[in-house]
């Protein structure tokens, strides 16, 4: 059987790419090629993932810019395929303004930088994503955003909920969903979601930065080995 | 000829940094403010050709401003 690709798309301004190369090749034993931002076809591809960083500077608004590069173009054929698509931070963000998840992450709430582990409730466990994860589990994950803030309208937020597309949300340790743990301002605690269809998925905290031991955590191993059955 | 795009958050849109410029005006011991509201503008020169009015459209709307939290408003300079 052919080897499977996974591709990490890179902008000017990713900075997590690398970190996110070593947690694939570590969790899943396959080595992903990178695609540079300025790359208009991408013959083949079975998974996309979208790094954190700050692209373009995060000019305008985070991830706007990047928006605009030729390798979105794919990336956005290639979601339509039905190819599980990634965005984690930044990578997060550049999807809900291209357009492929709705709503917007706009200025933590506080004001702050926010650099910390948090808990993470799994709240829809039946996504291709997601699905060796119990219900409800709760994970714990490093963010580092300054905007993280998911915002989204009343009648769209009703929309994703009934149609289970919010993923995670920021919780305490037993699985609380309260403002107490909720560090940027986001709607309902809304660190992650998916679109309607299912494949393709944002989060702002970093799964990658916690699967090492030297790391604070090691959950984000289970998060990129439940990717295995995808590639 | 020169248009300008006024973008500023939509309201109900938090905005911490108009939140801090108004804490300071309070710090600065000026109390007639009652609300602050921070925006940016472009100006775009544009050749005088038939489709520049689309055109700026189609740049305020699927760049300068995310209709989800911004409007924008194209005036002519």
């Amino acid at each position: 059987m052919k080897e499977k690709k996974i591709s990490i798309v890179i902008f000017p301004g990713s900075n997590c790419d690398r970190d996110l190369f070593v947690a694939l090749e570590k969790c899943l034993g396959t080595k992903p090629e990178f695609i540079w931002h300025n790359c208009s076809h991408v013959k083949s591809t079975d998974m996309i993932l979208i790094p954190g960083g700050f692209s373009f500077g995060d000019y305008l608004r985070a991830g706007t810019i990047a928006t605009k590069s030729p390798a979105i173009k794919e990336v956005i054929r290639f979601s339509k395929r039905g190819v599980p698509i990634i965005g984690i931070c930044n990578g997060f963000q550049i999807l809900t303004e291209c357009g492929l998840l709705e709503g917007a992450l706009i200025k933590n709430s506080n004001q702050l930088f926010k650099c910390e582990k948090v808990n993470l409730k799994v709240i829809n466990n039946k996504t291709i994503f997601t699905k060796n994860y119990k219900s409800s589990e709760i994970i714990s994950l490093p963010i580092a955003h300054s905007q993280g803030n998911y915002f989204i309208e009343s009648d769209n937020l009703k929309k994703i909920e009934d149609n289970d597309q919010i993923i995670f949300k920021y919780s305490s340790d037993f699985g609380d969903v309260t403002e107490k743990y909720n560090p940027n301002g986001s709607v309902n605690n809304i660190a992650g979601i998916s679109n309607k269809k299912k494949n393709v998925i944002g989060l702002m905290p970093h799964p990658e930065r916690a699967i090492e031991n030297f790391h604070n955590g090691i959950d984000g191993i289970k998060f990129f080995k439940n990717l295995k059955d995808l590639i | 000829m020169i248009f300008r795009v006024y973008v500023n958050f939509k309201d109900g849109i938090l905005d911490p940094e108009a939140e801090a410029i108004k804490q300071t005006i309070a710090n600065m011991g000026l109390n007639s403010v009652k609300n602050l509201v921070k925006g940016k503008f472009f100006d775009i020169e544009v050749e005088d050709k038939k489709n520049y009015l689309s055109e700026i459209e189609k740049i305020s709307k699927d760049l300068l401003a995310n209709p989800i939290i911004e409007n924008f408003k194209i005036v002519k300079k």
